[in-house]
């Protein structure tokens, strides 16, 4: 058989990712393989002159390589009836479609190349060899996402290690009072969950540790883990609160989001996993003073648990795959001056927001404004959310806060636009004489439900804007909005008491450090890469490495919990089967060519 | 009465400097920001809806882009970047072209080879105009007196005859602008009452341009009405004290004192716009037109030129003070004949007017019952009981 091999770049970047002249060189080289032609970018390509050329070189089968060769088949094809071959003979050699669309993946092209002149699919060739996989999994956070996925792996009765940098599991979800739709109560979902991975035997749960390395090969990978120092014993602590009663330091509470405070020996909120204390060593005196000072409340723990010269301790374990699900961060709403956030006390950004309207937060669920109080320790005016506060009579809320906006972030953050209805039915229900105002761009209601429940708000009586609003001034202890409405063509000044900033989502910090320690590539604003965004959005560039969750990308609950699961999935067939671990990365080229060759001859 | 669109508006807006039109998704940030964005002229939204529409003779008759003083806020916070800002100077820039019925303004904004060529030919022109006037009457050595090389009685008379064609021209192109945004509105018909009493607002806007000075910050607005004050005052020394400016050798201080402040304010004030256009030193300086190049250096050239002159002529050059008398009008006929009538100078008569309009118009809609300004959101509300 004379085979032509013509290489086609569709689009209009050319592929920079495999040095064609070698591929050309090497199908040249191939048995039977009569003409190869680099045809460029976007090549105009004419059936009749393509059927001349087939009928001069009598060419019986045409293999067509490059990224999207696809493209170009029915010029292919029509040249091929032209010139009286058969037209079934036109092979696609896909770069990107069989992996071959990461830097230097000139091998893995020719593989492509040579599967396609000897006329057999590239899968069935290139199936990679078994790889040892070892079955213990690491899962980096201990957010919804690596929940979902560790209780997915553990369940099938396979070891994991979840390390989690703060206190407790539950991430950000953990904070939240309602999610959307369906406006069930998130601790009521996540707490059972969060006690099912404390109680796994199967899940080895390192809180307040943070990995420091990974080296090894995809299957075999070992991990270093950071255990920092608790200084409380989680095994034997009951959370008796004793300890944080006799405390004499009091710092914001990160879970809180800042608008309530905790002792610098602590728990992070009452439902946490371990349910057991720690302390805060930028805060605590003893820790701080080296031992010289306080020590309180190791003093009066009745059970003795509290060690406050405990060391941390770094441990390595080794694992066959990783799951990276570290979650995100809210952008800073200090960075966009107009809406005033940071300078008047009553413009909150949406997590403050979850916790005051949470039962469990600093007012027990009441929505009110914040009010002055003297701090005799600072000697200063402080604002500060009190129960018997008064409540807002208007609540404004201003979507697309630093997303879909060139000068901070350009994605959309894809979550804001419910969550934000979701306060707007929260306001509602707990304050039904206020009036509540949304300030939306677009209305974003994608999901499942999502749209009903946009609509439901609306029928609740909140008063939906379109329009950016575009400043928040205070006038005489007033607050005042200054937004368009577009839809009734009129520029509004108004009072409120409340502004919620509905905050786009940024990646998690540590993020870039991450990345660089497992060799996995970031998007251009920070997301971890996932390999294919369409057929593999789980998976990444290093083999039985996973990303689940918002570290890939902003995602709402129901959509990180599955790419969760997916993960898991993924993981679960490496380890089952053995093989696959290293995205078709084990075979050679070599053996690639020689499968092929046994395959055309069986 | 059906709305033509006209698909290409957005496409041939591009030579007058709107370039990002496309990229504004709606949100509305501009209109909020902008300290003068209020009911009932409520921009740049609006006006950038109307681009995109293609609605051409909305625009024509929208008085909302003379409104803008582009100050330069809503482009530095817009989220797409779509330069709200530089598009309400293109829409004036087009709007101008609009008035304008002889049709050489369209002409000089869309290819500035047109416009630098119609200078140096009226520039040309002027120059073997005066020269054959001068050596047909007087001689060169002489500065003023009776053998003046170019006597201020016949320039004055050759200033007002330019004048009355520039006004005619310019009063012309203001009919049809009143005509566009007042004339022809069916809908709102303005009072002739409301005309008259508004009528104060007119020098009010042209003096003080007191709206300028409600933008955030106020370096652009005191410049731009020193510029202003500064040739306002020069056009009425040429216009009625010329004989006194040329006469000499004394120095005439209840004449000169106004030339000295104004040629000050003339020639720093188009330095400092042509530094922050130089430097992009912010938003509003970041685009620059080709005609607001050609604009400010004729005005620095012609106030430079002018104060030349006048320094040789005190300093006895009367021969040096005559070839500097040529340049300069060779550059004041042209920056007169075309830039007031056909380009960027026209909106000294177009943005008090349009201002003036606004507030007559504003009195026409309160009557009709439409309230100024709501400041409460309305809709939504309780849909169900």
């Amino acid at each position: 058989m004379r085979i032509g091999v013509f290489l086609c770049q569709a689009g209009t970047v050319p592929i920079d990712t495999v040095d064609l002249s070698a591929v050309a060189h090497y199908a040249a080289n191939l048995p039977q393989v009569e003409s190869v032609r680099d045809l460029g970018v976007l090549p105009t390509l004419d059936p009749s002159a393509l059927a001349d050329e087939i009928s001069q070189d009598r060419l019986e089968r045409i293999v067509i390589a490059g990224d999207s060769p696809g493209f170009f088949k029915p010029a292919f094809t029509r040249a091929m009836a032209l010139a009286g071959r058969e037209p079934n003979e036109v092979r696609l050699a896909s770069f990107r479609q069989h992996g071959a669309n990461t830097r230097n993946s000139t091998e893995r092209a020719k593989a492509i190349v040579a599967c396609a002149v000897y006329g057999v699919p590239f899968s069935l060739a290139a199936v990679p060899a078994q790889t040892k996989v070892h079955p213990a999994t690491l899962v980096i956070g201990g957010g919804i996402a690596g929940i979902q996925a560790a209780l997915e792996i553990a369940d099938a009765g396979k070891k994991v290690y979840l390390v989690e940098r703060t206190g407790t599991i539950g991430g950000h979800m953990a904070m939240f009072d309602k999610t959307f739709p369906t406006l069930d109560c998130a601790a009521c979902i996540l707490t059972p969950k969060m006690v099912a991975v404390g109680q796994h035997e199967m899940i080895d749960l390192m809180t307040y540790s943070e990995v420091e390395s990974i080296s090894g090969t995809p299957g075999a990978y070992k991990a270093t883990i950071l255990r920092n120092a608790r200084r409380v014993d989680e095994t034997s602590c009951v959370a008796c609160n004793m300890c944080a009663e006799v405390c004499p330091v009091t710092v914001p509470s990160r879970f809180d989001a800042g608008i309530a405070t905790r002792k610098a020996i602590y728990i992070p909120f009452p439902q946490a996993v371990p349910n057991a204390y720690l302390i805060d060593e930028a805060a605590c005196t003893y820790v701080q003073s080296n031992g010289t000072k306080c020590g309180a409340c190791a003093k009066k723990c009745p059970k003795g648990c509290i060690d406050l010269d405990a060391r941390g301790d770094v441990i390595q374990v080794e694992v066959g795959s990783v799951v990276v699900a570290t979650g995100y961060d809210v952008l800073d709403a200090r960075k966009i001056e107009p809406y005033g956030y940071g300078v008047y006390p009553n413009v909150l950004t949406a997590l403050e927001f979850e916790r005051l309207t949470n039962a469990s937060g600093p007012t027990g669920g009441k929505i009110v404004t914040k009010t002055k109080r003297f701090n005799k320790r600072t000697k200063s005016d402080e604002w500060v959310f009190d129960p018997d506060g008064p409540p807002p009579s208007s609540v404004a809320i201003i979507h697309c806060v630093g997303s879909r906006d060139a000068n901070y972030n350009p994605y959309c953050s894809r979550v804001c636009c419910m969550y934000s209805l979701k306060f707007a039915h929260l306001v509602r229900e707990k304050l039904p004489e206020a009036r509540c105002y949304e300030f939306y761009i677009d209305m974003r209601a994608y999901g499942k439900g999502y749209e009903e429940f946009f609509q439901r708000i609306q029928d609740e009586g909140t008063f939906i804007v379109r329009g950016r609003s575009a400043s928040v001034t205070q006038r005489d202890g007033q607050m005042y909005l200054k937004g368009e409405d577009i839809l009734h063509d009129r520029v509004l000044e108004f009072p409120v008491d409340m502004v919620l900033l509905a905050v786009g989502l940024v990646p998690a910090e540590g993020a870039e450090g991450l990345a660089a320690m497992l060799g996995i590539p970031r998007d251009e604003y920070g997301w971890f890469a996932e390999a294919d965004y369409n057929s593999d959005p789980t998976g990444t560039e290093r083999g039985a490495v996973y990303v689940a969750g918002a570290s890939q990308g902003p995602k709402d609950i129901p959509d990180t919990v599955a790419q969760a699961s997916a993960a898991a999935s993924g993981i679960l067939k490496g380890i089952v089967s053995g093989r696959g671990v290293d995205s078709l990365g084990s075979l050679s080229l070599e053996d690639i060519e020689e499968r092929a060759k046994t395959l055309v001859a069986g | 009465m059906a709305i033509r669109a006209n698909p290409k508006l957005i496409d041939e807006l591009v030579p007058y400097g709107a370039e990002d039109v496309v990229k504004c998704y709606q949100c509305g940030n501009c209109s909020a920001v902008c300290p003068f964005s209020k009911q009932p002229y409520v921009f740049p939204r609006k006006p950038m809806r109307l681009l995109q529409m293609g609605l051409e003779e909305k625009i024509k008759s929208s008085i909302d882009p003379w409104l803008c003083y582009y100050c330069g806020q809503c482009s530095e916070q817009c989220p797409r970047e779509a330069e709200p800002g530089e598009t309400m100077m293109s829409l004036r820039r087009w709007l101008t072209s609009r008035y304008d019925w002889t049709g050489i303004s369209r002409l000089f904004y869309k290819s500035w080879r047109f416009e630098v060529g119609a200078v140096i030919l009226v520039a040309l022109a002027t120059v073997a105009g005066f020269l054959a006037f001068g050596f047909s009457q007087g001689s060169i050595h002489h500065y003023d007196g009776p053998h003046a090389f170019l006597p201020s009685p016949s320039i004055h008379i050759f200033d007002w005859t330019l004048a009355i064609v520039l006004l005619a021209l310019l009063l012309s192109n203001a009919a049809r602008m009143w005509w566009f945004t007042m004339g022809r509105d069916k809908e709102v018909k303005a009072p002739l009452s409301a005309y008259f009493t508004k009528a104060y607002l007119l020098p009010v806007h042209f003096f003080t341009q007191k709206r300028y000075s409600q933008c955030e910050h106020k370096a652009p607005w005191l410049t731009h009405l020193a510029l202003m004050l500064s040739y306002v005052t020069m056009l009425v020394l040429i216009m009625f004290f010329l004989r006194d400016m040329a006469a000499g050798p004394a120095i005439d201080w209840h004449v000169h004192i106004f030339g000295y402040l104004a040629t000050i304010g003339l020639i720093g004030s188009s330095i400092l716009f042509l530094r922050s256009r130089i430097t992009k030193s912010s938003a509003q300086y970041k685009h620059s037109h080709e005609s607001d190049w050609i604009f400010l250096v004729l005005l620095l050239t012609v106030a430079a030129t002018g104060i030349l002159q006048h320094i040789l002529h005190r300093s006895g050059l009367d021969m040096a003070a005559n070839i500097m008398y040529v340049t300069h009008l060779a550059l004041v006929v042209p920056m007169l004949g075309l830039e007031v009538p056909f380009s960027k100078w026209s909106h000294l008569a177009y943005r008090p007017l349009a201002m003036y309009f606004a507030d007559v118009r504003a009195v026409a809609l309160a009557r009709q019952g439409q309230p100024e300004s709501m400041p409460e959101p309305v809709g939504g509300g309780l849909r169900t009981a």
